[in-house]
C-alpha cells in the first residue's frame, strides 16, 4: 500500500517537474510559489523529495540542464565576431555584392545592444521617477480639491450662524457677495 | 568567329551575373538584419569563433544558391533553419573528431602505462562535474543526439531565445507544438544527463 502510495506521489511530482521546468524554466519552487493550487502540496513534496532518491536524482538532472544552459547563454563572445563573421560570408559572395555600399558598412559592423538591453538598467529608476510624480500629480488634486471643500463647507456653516444669529442683511455684508454662498435662512438649520 | 561566340557567351554570362547580383542585394540586408540573432545561436551551438563564422558563412552561401539566386518566401525561417542544421553538423562532426582522438590517445597512454605496469582505470571526478565547460560541451553533445524536431526547438527557443510564436512560424508548428517539443526536450536531456552522472 504503501509502495502504490510512493509511486502515485512519484507520479504526480514528475509531472509537476515537467510542468514547472516547461513553463519557468527555474528551479521547482518558483512554480509552486506562483501557482496557489500547488503551494499546498509543498510541504509534503519537500517531504517527500527529501525522502525519495527517485525524485531526487531528477531534481539534480533538471537543476544540471538548468545550470548548463545559463552558463551556454552567459558565455560571452569577442565584440568582433559579427565583423569577422561578415567579412567572411561577404568574402564568398558575388563581386558586385562585395563592392556594394552596405558590404563595406558590414565588414565594419560592431553588435548593437537592443533599445531594451540599452535602456533597461534605467527602467526601474524610470518607474520610480514616474510612480512619484503620478503620486504627486494624485496629491496635488486630492489635496486642493478637498482643500477647496473644506474652505466652501466651512464658508457656508459660518455665514449660516451669522445668518441665524445677527440676521440675513449683517451676514451679507461680513461675506461679500463675490463669494456667495447659496445660502437659504428659511432653510438653514440654526448651529446650537 | 568560335572566339567571337565565347566572347559573347563570356559577355552574357557576366551581364547575367551583374543581374543576379543586383537582385540579390536582399542577401546584405538580411545579413544586416539578423546578422547578430544569428551569430548568438551559433556561438551558443558551437561555443568557437572560427566554427561561428564557417556556419555564419555556409548559411548565407546556401541563402544565396538558394533555388538559382531567388529569395526565400520566408528568409528569417530560411536562415534560421539553416544555420541550425551547418552548426549541428558541424558539432556532430567535432564530437566525433574529439572521440576518436581522445579514444586514440587514450589506447596510447593505457598501452604505455600497462607496459610499465601502472595502468588504472580513470573514473569521473567531483570537481570534473561542476566544471562549466564540461557542462556546457555535454549538454551540446546531447542536444546534438536529440531528434531533429525537439532539437530545433530547444536551440531556437534556449539559445536564439526566440518566442514560441516566432518558433512555430520558423518550424511551421503551432506555438503550443512547440511548447510540447520543448518541454519532451528537456526531459530527454534530463534523463541523459542524469543517466551520465550515474555512469
Amino acid at each position: 500500500m504503501t509502495g502504490i502510495n510512493k509511486n502515485n506521489k512519484c507520479r504526480r511530482i514528475r509531472g509537476w517537474l515537467s510542468d514547472a521546468i516547461s513553463r519557468h524554466f527555474g528551479p521547482p519552487t518558483a512554480g509552486f510559489n506562483r501557482n496557489p493550487a500547488l503551494l499546498g502540496d509543498a510541504n509534503w513534496l519537500q517531504k517527500h523529495i527529501a525522502n525519495c532518491p527517485r525524485c531526487q536524482r531528477r531534481l539534480v538532472s533538471y537543476g544540471k540542464v538548468n545550470l548548463a544552459i545559463s552558463a551556454i547563454k552567459s558565455q560571452p563572445h569577442k565584440l568582433d565576431l559579427l565583423m569577422c563573421a561578415n567579412a567572411q560570408a561577404i568574402g564568398v559572395l558575388k563581386h558586385s555584392l562585395r563592392r556594394a555600399q552596405k558590404a563595406r558598412k558590414l565588414r565594419t559592423i560592431r553588435p548593437e545592444p537592443k533599445l531594451r538591453e540599452r535602456f533597461g538598467k534605467y527602467a526601474s529608476s524610470t518607474a520610480n521617477m514616474a510612480a512619484c510624480i503620478a503620486i504627486m500629480l494624485l496629491m496635488k488634486f486630492g489635496f486642493f480639491s478637498s482643500m477647496d471643500t473644506f474652505e466652501t463647507q466651512g464658508q457656508k456653516v459660518i455665514k449660516q450662524y451669522y445668518v441665524s444669529r445677527v440676521g440675513n442683511d449683517l451676514a451679507d455684508e461680513i461675506f461679500p457677495t463675490d463669494t456667495k454662498l447659496s445660502v437659504n435662512p428659511k432653510n438653514s438649520v440654526p448651529l446650537q | 568567329m568560335f572566339g567571337r561566340t565565347v566572347s559573347y557567351g563570356l559577355f552574357w554570362d557576366f551581364a547575367a551575373c551583374e543581374a543576379v547580383s543586383e537582385d540579390q542585394r536582399w542577401i546584405l540586408s538580411t545579413m544586416h538584419k539578423h546578422g547578430q540573432e544569428l551569430i548568438t545561436l551559433l556561438w551558443r551551438i558551437l561555443g568557437n569563433e572560427q566554427d561561428v563564422c564557417d556556419a555564419y558563412q555556409d548559411t548565407f552561401l546556401q541563402l544565396a544558391h538558394y533555388d538559382r539566386g531567388q529569395r526565400p518566401e520566408h528568409v528569417k525561417a530560411y536562415i534560421f533553419r539553416t544555420a541550425n542544421n551547418v552548426a549541428i553538423s558541424m558539432l556532430r562532426r567535432r564530437i566525433a573528431q574529439r572521440k576518436r582522438m581522445s579514444a586514440a590517445i587514450a589506447t596510447g597512454k593505457n598501452a604505455a602505462e600497462w607496459r610499465s605496469g601502472e595502468y588504472r582505470p580513470v573514473a569521473g571526478s567531483p570537481a570534473k562535474e561542476l566544471d562549466s565547460k564540461y557542462l556546457q560541451e555535454s549538454l551540446r553533445r546531447y542536444i546534438a543526439q536529440l531528434p531533429e524536431h525537439l532539437r530545433n526547438v530547444i536551440t531556437l527557443r534556449d539559445l536564439a531565445e526566440l518566442s514560441y510564436a516566432q518558433i512555430g512560424r520558423i518550424l511551421g508548428i503551432s506555438a503550443a507544438t512547440a511548447r510540447v517539443y520543448r518541454c519532451k526536450a528537456l526531459q530527454l536531456l534530463t534523463m541523459w544527463m542524469g543517466k551520465e552522472e550515474e555512469k
